[in-house]
């Protein structure tokens, strides 16, 4: 939900509740005024009355000949009574409306000349009902003035107000460490935006700043260790050009092994910070189908020297946007370790689709967790010369371009399925 | 041949020099950008190795000044980055090859002849090993003058020994040189040998000597006693 709906929902929500509340006082309001009004009015009538009687008027023939109120009625009593006034809400019959509607009476007793009078008078209450539709319909009206305002005030607020806010936000979306350029500050004449603004541009500094020792970091280390690496193999090459024993050669070659596993292993914790620090982020379109035709054919004879058998099912022209590199790194450590961890005279399937890729070779069960499969230097078969990166690797490249991946085994067969729209299963 | 060495570190440019010395190349060397860009500009060389990184300043500037007086001079840029970049910045710069540490000093020496038999364009694309000669241009093999039928592989093999001769080359040197990185993946170095065994055969048939002598049945020496 939008910032600004959010408001406007929240101001709604709260306008209403003012609004039910002040309905409810209103209405109190409005009736106890109208009541006391009648009231007073009753009052004022009895008053008159009583001084109508003080100057000798005579209500009785009057009232008789109905030229008067009928509300009114006054009685004269037997004996003395002291002055007193009742109020109270009475429900009366309405002859029109053929129905009891709620009326307020007013009774007093009054002593005039030693004589004293019951006056009592009622009339009609304003209806419950009535008031109630009253104030509902005036809350109705403010509301939908409010709700117009709301929206209003909203679209001004969102459009002109958040304007530089919003900017902001497009700018850090935009954002690419890469590029190596920090989001700088816009002045706006909003403080709050100016603090976003100026902490926003010191983030992406020390980002940037931290990326580029990072990535100076990881190639140093990998520079670093290569010389010495090379220097080593160097001398044992040398070394082998003098007389050696068997013993001592075989010393000296696995020597050498050690070493190019050394330099390996360095060269594919660079690739993997590489990956991770997103410096393969150029998308290519990459034609899938011919990537794996040429590389079987590249492969073709450790196929053949390992004794395998390759089935494949590709259709034709799938292509991935995706940069070139890692499409090829991803695919090569994948039939790699088809390869690898094949058995004697096993097989490999591979099936491409437009939307999935599948390889799937004979092997012996995994006994280890194969949920840590895709973890650094987690080695399924360590037996094989190998050091535990490439499904690492496989992983990072999925997981940049937000394809799935996943390991299945069953009945001898390991099958790694790659997803490349994922979202749309 | 005359090469140039343009490398920082002291031991790899021992191992360097120790290695070319015995095919009988003057070899001068260069430790910092000063001393190679003084090198560059003074001389003429067949061959010059360069090493990116090195102190002073960079080996893609002395490659590019390089290139700007002396142009037909061979090139082969050592690095210690893998980065595609940087192979594709050298190689647009003009170098002939592009070498990763940590390199073979067989397969540098394979590549050194290479970049320089490519530079000399009076005739000299024929190698000849006694009754062997191997034409790089037509990738076609000759024993006394008949034709060899080999496969790829087997010419690679047969040009990489020849390169190397006298030394004692290992399976995994061999493997590396002909199939790159792939080896990684191979626990059994045992198809080395069934290529060996092909070419030996092939040349045998042909008419050749036995160049080819087993090591201790750790690697393989090229061994020809007498050099053309």
């Amino acid at each position: 939900m939008k910032l600004i709906n959010k408001f406007i929902l929240i101001y709604l929500v709260v306008t209403v509740i003012v609004l039910g509340i002040g309905g409810y006082i209103s209405f109190f309001v409005i009736k106890g005024e109208l009541d006391n009004e009648l009231k007073w009015r009753f009052m004022d009538r009895i008053d008159r009355v009583t001084y109508l009687l003080e100057k000798g008027k005579d209500f009785k023939s009057e009232k008789l000949k109905g030229s008067g109120d009928r509300n009114l009625i006054i009685q004269q009593l037997p004996q003395k009574v002291a002055p007193e006034t009742v109020i109270k809400d009475t429900m009366v019959w309405h002859d029109r409306l053929q129905q009891m509607e709620p009326n307020l009476k007013v009774s007093a007793y009054r002593t005039v000349e030693d004589t004293s009078y019951f006056i009592s008078t009622y009339g009609a209450l304003v209806e419950t009902d009535d008031i109630t539709e009253a104030v509902i319909q005036i809350l109705l009206w403010i509301l939908g003035l409010q709700v117009i305002g709301a929206i209003g005030v909203g679209f001004i607020v969102s459009g002109r107000l958040f304007k530089p806010f919003r900017e902001t936000l497009a700018r850090i979306k935009r954002f690419n460490i890469q590029d190596r350029e920090p989001i700088l500050a816009k002045e706006t004449s909003v403080e709050e935006f100016n603090d976003l603004n100026r902490f926003v541009e010191e983030m992406t500094r020390k980002a940037v700043k931290d990326y580029k020792n990072l990535k100076e970091f990881a190639e140093n280390a990998s520079h670093e260790l290569q010389t010495p690496l090379s220097i080593t193999k160097g001398k044992l090459e040398l070394l082998t050009e003098t007389d050696l024993t068997p013993e001592q050669y075989q010393y000296v070659e696995a020597s050498q092994r050690s070493i190019k596993k050394l330099s390996r292993l360095s060269e594919s914790l660079a690739l993997l910070t590489k990956i991770e620090n997103h410096e393969f982020t150029n998308k290519d379109k990459v034609n899938v189908t011919n990537l794996i035709r040429e590389s079987t054919q590249a492969f073709e004879e450790f196929i053949k020297l390992n004794g395998l058998q390759v089935e494949t099912d590709l259709e034709e022209e799938v292509f991935l946007q995706i940069h070139p590199v890692l499409a090829d790194i991803m695919w090569t450590n994948l039939f790699q370790n088809a390869i690898k961890h094949n058995i004697e005279n096993g097989r490999i399937r591979i099936t491409l689709a437009n939307d999935r890729l599948e390889i799937s070779n004979t092997g012996k069960p995994l006994d280890m967790d194969t949920n840590v499969l895709f973890k650094r230097f987690k080695k399924a078969d360590h037996g094989v010369d190998s050091i535990g990166l490439g499904l690492s690797i496989i992983e990072q490249i999925v997981d940049q371009n937000n394809y799935a991946i996943s390991y299945d085994y069953e009945d001898g067969w390991h099958t790694i399925n790659v997803r490349f729209h994922p979202e749309s299963v | 041949m005359k090469l140039l060495i343009i490398e920082d570190n002291e031991d790899l440019l021992q191992n360097i020099r120790t290695y070319l010395k015995r095919e009988g190349y003057i070899c001068e060397f260069a430790r910092d950008y000063r001393v190679a860009f003084d090198k560059v500009m003074s001389y003429t060389y067949d061959v010059v190795l360069i090493d990116i990184m090195i102190p002073g300043g960079s080996g893609l500037q002395v490659l590019r000044e390089l290139k700007s007086v002396n142009p037909q001079t061979g090139t082969i840029i050592i690095s210690a980055k893998n980065a595609l970049d940087d192979k594709v910045k050298g190689l647009e710069l003009g170098a002939d090859d592009y070498i990763t540490k940590p390199f073979q000093l067989p397969e540098l020496h394979a590549r050194i002849k290479a970049v320089n038999r490519r530079n000399q364009r009076d005739g000299r694309e024929i190698i000849n090993v006694n009754e062997i000669a191997i034409n790089t241009d037509t990738m076609e093999v000759t024993v006394n003058g008949t034709a060899v039928d080999l496969t790829p592989k087997e010419y690679d093999l047969i040009l990489y020994f020849a390169s190397n001769k006298n030394h004692v080359l290992s399976k995994q040197t061999i493997a590396e040189h002909l199939w790159g990185d792939y080896v990684d993946h191979l626990t059994n170095l045992d198809f080395v040998y069934q290529h060996i065994k092909n070419l030996r055969k092939k040349l045998e048939k042909a008419g050749a000597q036995n160049y080819i002598e087993s090591v201790y049945g750790i690697g393989y020496k090229f061994k020809v006693n007498n050099r053309p």
